[in-house]
């Protein structure tokens, strides 16, 4: 069986999903042995513009080219694997905290703002068809390795469909939350990371988006039971999953 | 039964004495306020309960029923394997009461007709060393009754002040006893006292209580209350209570392939009733769809349906799910509720 | 206390087998009915089950899942099963091809109770992929003519492309033995022979003694509101009225809690359960 070509791509971002597959350094080897690697700017040059079996594509759509860009990469690929916070729920670039853009570019920056060509940013689902997601800001090596295993058998990868509290009682952590009031988005955001953040003491930031089913509401309240005012609750929410509809819609009118 | 004394000021010459018997494992401070058990390196760093309840954060069930755990190897050309690695033999100490009924429960569901040869396995590796403890605001083990017992473990120590009386268990027990030579005493009539006023105090020492009984009715009669409607906003459907419970034993088993495409392992990991994918069927329809549905799943599961299926609730009143909830659901506030309050929790509708 | 130093520590309830698929015969455009046998010789030839019990199947890599067994225990060797592509494993099952290998534990849950049913007559009434499990049942009594009183046959699917077994059920109205009434739901092109309908409708043809006879339903939800209301009208007692249920199944031996309804497990305690079991568990269809 031939072996399946991939291209690994790159919308507005830091690249840090990129440089994570970049730092899968004890199975590279492996990973390029079982794949053809076609297209992955950060990592080689003389990147095709073939057809693909496997797109994983990193990034926020930000500007009218990179619709382009993507429609592209979608039309010539069989999969579409959206990377990360940015391709799957905005990321940090789709913040706007419900402000129009035209006014979030003047307060960003200023008179220049009315020259910059941004478009209202979006998920990758919201312009192409996403076949399917790893989340994580950045994605998770161990998640991004499981899925070429998953794919290569012809299967979609499996992915928790659970929130991180349930990775962080399996490490038997003590509740960041519970235990010593740190704020932290556990109870609502996808499980994947092996709880990473409340592991060393930090809440967690829902990086991985929310879960499924998010108690969103139970979240506000349980956070301002912590003594976090309005604002910030909304703000901590919208770091990661902006786009993302079981968050967005939540705070209007805040 | 035979039973000895352990003076208090020996308790760690046996904790170390115990090595001889497998890797001792006790509770130990984990994280900043709370205890796990784990290996034991040195026994002055074991928690015994001298300065307050210990609450461990994840019960016993992880050294049988592993949190992760990979059955089975597989490969086109060889087929499937058999996974599990042989683990040598553990003396864990300091077990809680209501623990030791929440294993014996475990015991029940792993065995009956098939045997679930992964828990078993790991299971008659381990000795259980009991001890009696005094308990914190969120104990009902008394209500439960599971606040004693009488099998179960190999050692069981019970605090009379000075020292602790050694209950023992098993023929194993009896070894790490008789071999502990000078570390064990005969106890006198002060000892017995001191165990009688120990005893008759105890139960009220509980700032808990609830009444189970009947309990399995009534739920019946409250099937269709509004409080699991209320409940269900207020869960996450974080999945802790699942984790910490002793007796909780759900489990999802998913293959995992390797970067060949096709070698790959199988492996289990705990599972809560309260995901959304717990009982979804392939196609999509659940049998448990909003959150208030597996609530309630859950909660009946413990109070009703495990009565039904081993004659006892399956909680053990250890509460560690009320001390973890992330929404403040305090569960035995909740018994309470449904089987005392008759003003606040009734039927939506009718029964025909 | 459980001796659970004393419990059978080597037989791994978990381990599945390797079999093979033999045949496979197109039913629908998303089933297949295919025919396996176990690779060990000695296990083949050994495997025994209940009509009503299902199996644990993997397609390595996949994952595993509950499918019912849909030839009788009166022919061995082989083990059908009768598989729509639903989801990740079957899908995947779909794709193995001829001569394929693939895992296969079970038999698994508590089968009919034929040795209560035998003596009566059987009334058999599926609708759609609920014909899979009832196959079985179907070839068991007609195998075992003698121990059953009438054997009735009610089997009804959406349209023609959806009829399971169709040649074989349709040569089964040449016989005296078994009343076969077959319908369809929709017949847009009058090419099907028979009566167009609902199974529901098919009672009307039949004389029915609820006494002397086991009615099996498999089928869609929808269908056993309306199946189980005729029965009962036709006097049928709860106790005689048996019901195969689907729920997700992980372990198949009553382990992992995913098909638990009330104290009951879907895998140990059923599939098969009388509408009596069925009211008196919450949440059941």
């Amino acid at each position: 069986m031939p072996k399946p070509k991939v291209g690994i791509f790159s919308l507005t971002c830091c690249e840090g999903c990129q440089l994570e597959i970049l730092n899968c350094e004890d199975e590279l080897l492996d990973i390029l042995g079982a794949i053809d690697l076609v297209s992955f700017g950060m990592a080689q040059s003389n990147n095709l513009d073939i057809d693909l079996d496997i797109a994983f594509v990193e990034g926020t759509v930000v500007q009218r080219s990179e619709v382009a860009i993507l429609k592209k990469i979608r039309d010539r690929s069989k999969l579409l694997v959206a990377i990360g916070a940015c391709a799957t729920n905005g990321g940090v670039a789709a913040i706007d905290y419900d402000k129009d853009r035209e006014e979030l570019k003047r307060i960003v920056y200023g008179e220049a703002g009315d020259f910059i060509p941004s478009i209202t940013p979006a998920a990758l689902h919201e312009h192409v068809k996403v076949d399917f997601a790893l989340q994580g800001c950045p994605i998770e090596k161990h998640q991004f390795i499981n899925a070429i295993g998953y794919l290569l058998h012809g299967d979609l990868p499996l992915l928790p469909e659970y929130p991180v509290c349930t990775e962080c009682k399996r490490k038997e952590n003590e509740c960041v939350l519970v235990q010593h009031n740190i704020p932290c988005m556990g109870p609502i955001t996808s499980a994947g990371c092996d709880a990473r953040c409340p592991s060393h003491y930090l809440g967690c930031d829902g990086c991985f988006g929310p879960v499924d089913e998010a108690n969103v509401a139970m979240e506000y309240s349980i956070m301002k039971e912590k003594g976090m005012a309005d604002d910030e609750i909304s703000r901590m929410m919208q770091v990661f999953a902006a786009k993302s509809p079981i968050i967005k819609g939540q705070f209007k009118g805040d | 039964m035979k039973i000895v004394k352990l003076p208090k000021n020996k308790t760690n010459d046996f904790i170390e004495h115990l090595q001889s018997f497998g890797e001792v494992h006790a509770p130990q401070k984990k994280g900043k306020k709370s205890c796990a058990f784990q290996p034991v390196t040195d026994p002055s760093k074991v928690l015994i309960g001298e300065e307050g309840f210990l609450r461990t954060i994840l019960p016993l069930k992880k050294y049988f029923h592993k949190p992760v755990d990979t059955l089975l190897k597989f490969s086109p050309k060889t087929g499937f394997e058999d996974a599990y690695e042989e683990e040598g033999n553990k003396v864990i100490f300091g077990v809680h009461s209501c623990d030791i009924h929440a294993i014996l429960s475990l015991d029940r569901v792993f065995s009956g007709k098939y045997v679930d040869t992964y828990y078993f396995r790991r299971r008659k590796k381990v000795a259980i060393i009991g001890i009696s403890c005094v308990p914190d605001d969120l104990c009902y083990c008394q209500s439960m009754g599971t606040s004693f017992v009488e099998e179960g473990f190999d050692l069981f120590l019970s605090d009379v002040g000075d020292g602790y009386l050694v209950k023992v268990g098993t023929s194993l027990g009896d070894d790490m006893v008789s071999s502990a030579g000078d570390m064990m005493t005969g106890y006198g009539d002060s000892d017995i006292n001191e165990y009688k006023r120990r005893i008759n105090e105890f139960p009220s020492l509980f700032k808990t209580k609830v009444d189970e009984a009947d309990l399995p009715a009534i739920l019946d009669m409250e099937y269709k209350s509004e409080i699991w409607e209320e409940m269900g906003n207020r869960c996450f459907n974080c999945g802790i209570c699942s984790m910490v419970c002793p007796t909780c034993f759900c489990f999802d088993v998913n293959d995992e392939v390797c970067l060949d495409g096709e070698t790959g392992e199988r492996k289990r990991c705990w599972d809560s009733c309260l995901f959304k994918s717990h009982a979804m069927v392939a196609g999509g329809h659940n049998f448990r769809e909003s959150r208030a549905d597996r609530f309630k799943h859950r909660f009946l599961h413990k109070h009703q349906a495990f009565m039904g299926d081993f004659g006892r609730p399956s909680c053990v009143g250890c509460g560690r799910c009320t001390q973890d909830c992330p929404a403040d659901i305090h569960f035995v506030g909740m018994v309470k509720r449904i089987k005392d309050d008759i003003t606040c929790v009734h039927s939506g509708e009718e029964e025909k | 206390m459980i001796d659970f130093a004393r419990k059978s520590l080597l037989d791994n309830p978990y381990l599945p087998q390797q079999c093979r698929i033999v045949a496979s015969t197109p039913q629908t455009d998303d089933t297949m009915l295919f025919r396996v046998r176990l690779e060990d010789d000695r296990l083949a030839e050994s495997f025994s089950h209940m009509p009503g019990q299902f199996v644990q199947v993997t397609v390595m890599g996949s994952g595993e899942c509950p499918i019912s067994i849909a030839s009788s225990p009166t022919r061995h060797g082989f083990i059908d099963l009768c598989i729509r592509k639903a989801g990740r494993v079957t899908d995947a099952f779909h794709n193995l091809g001829q001569n394929a290998l693939f895992g296969l534990r079970g038999p698994y849950g508590n089968g009919y109770p034929v040795e209560v049913m035998e003596g009566n007559s059987l009334l058999i009434v599926a609708g759609g992929i609920g014909m899979a499990p009832l196959r079985s049942l179907l070839w068991y009594a007609l195998d075992h003519r003698s121990r059953f009183k009438d054997v009735i046959l009610m089997y009804g699917a959406r349209d023609q492309e959806d009829f399971l077994f169709k040649g074989e059920l349709l040569s089964l109205q040449g016989r005296d033995d078994v009343k076969t009434l077959l319908v369809v739901e929709k017949d847009p092109d009058n090419s099907w022979e028979g009566d167009v309908g609902f199974v529901t409708e098919l009672f009307d043809d039949v004389d029915l003694d609820p006494e002397t006879t086991y009615a099996a339903i498999c089928g869609p939800p929808v269908m056993y509101k309306n199946v189980i209301d005729k029965l009962l009208d036709c006097g049928f007692s709860k106790g005689r009225i048996l019901m195969s249920l689907e729920r997700k199944m992980k372990c198949g031996i009553g382990k992992c809690m995913h098909c638990s309804v009330g104290f009951k497990y879907t895998c140990i305690d059923g599939p098969i359960f009388t509408y009596w079991d069925a009211i008196n568990m919450r949440e059941i269809i």
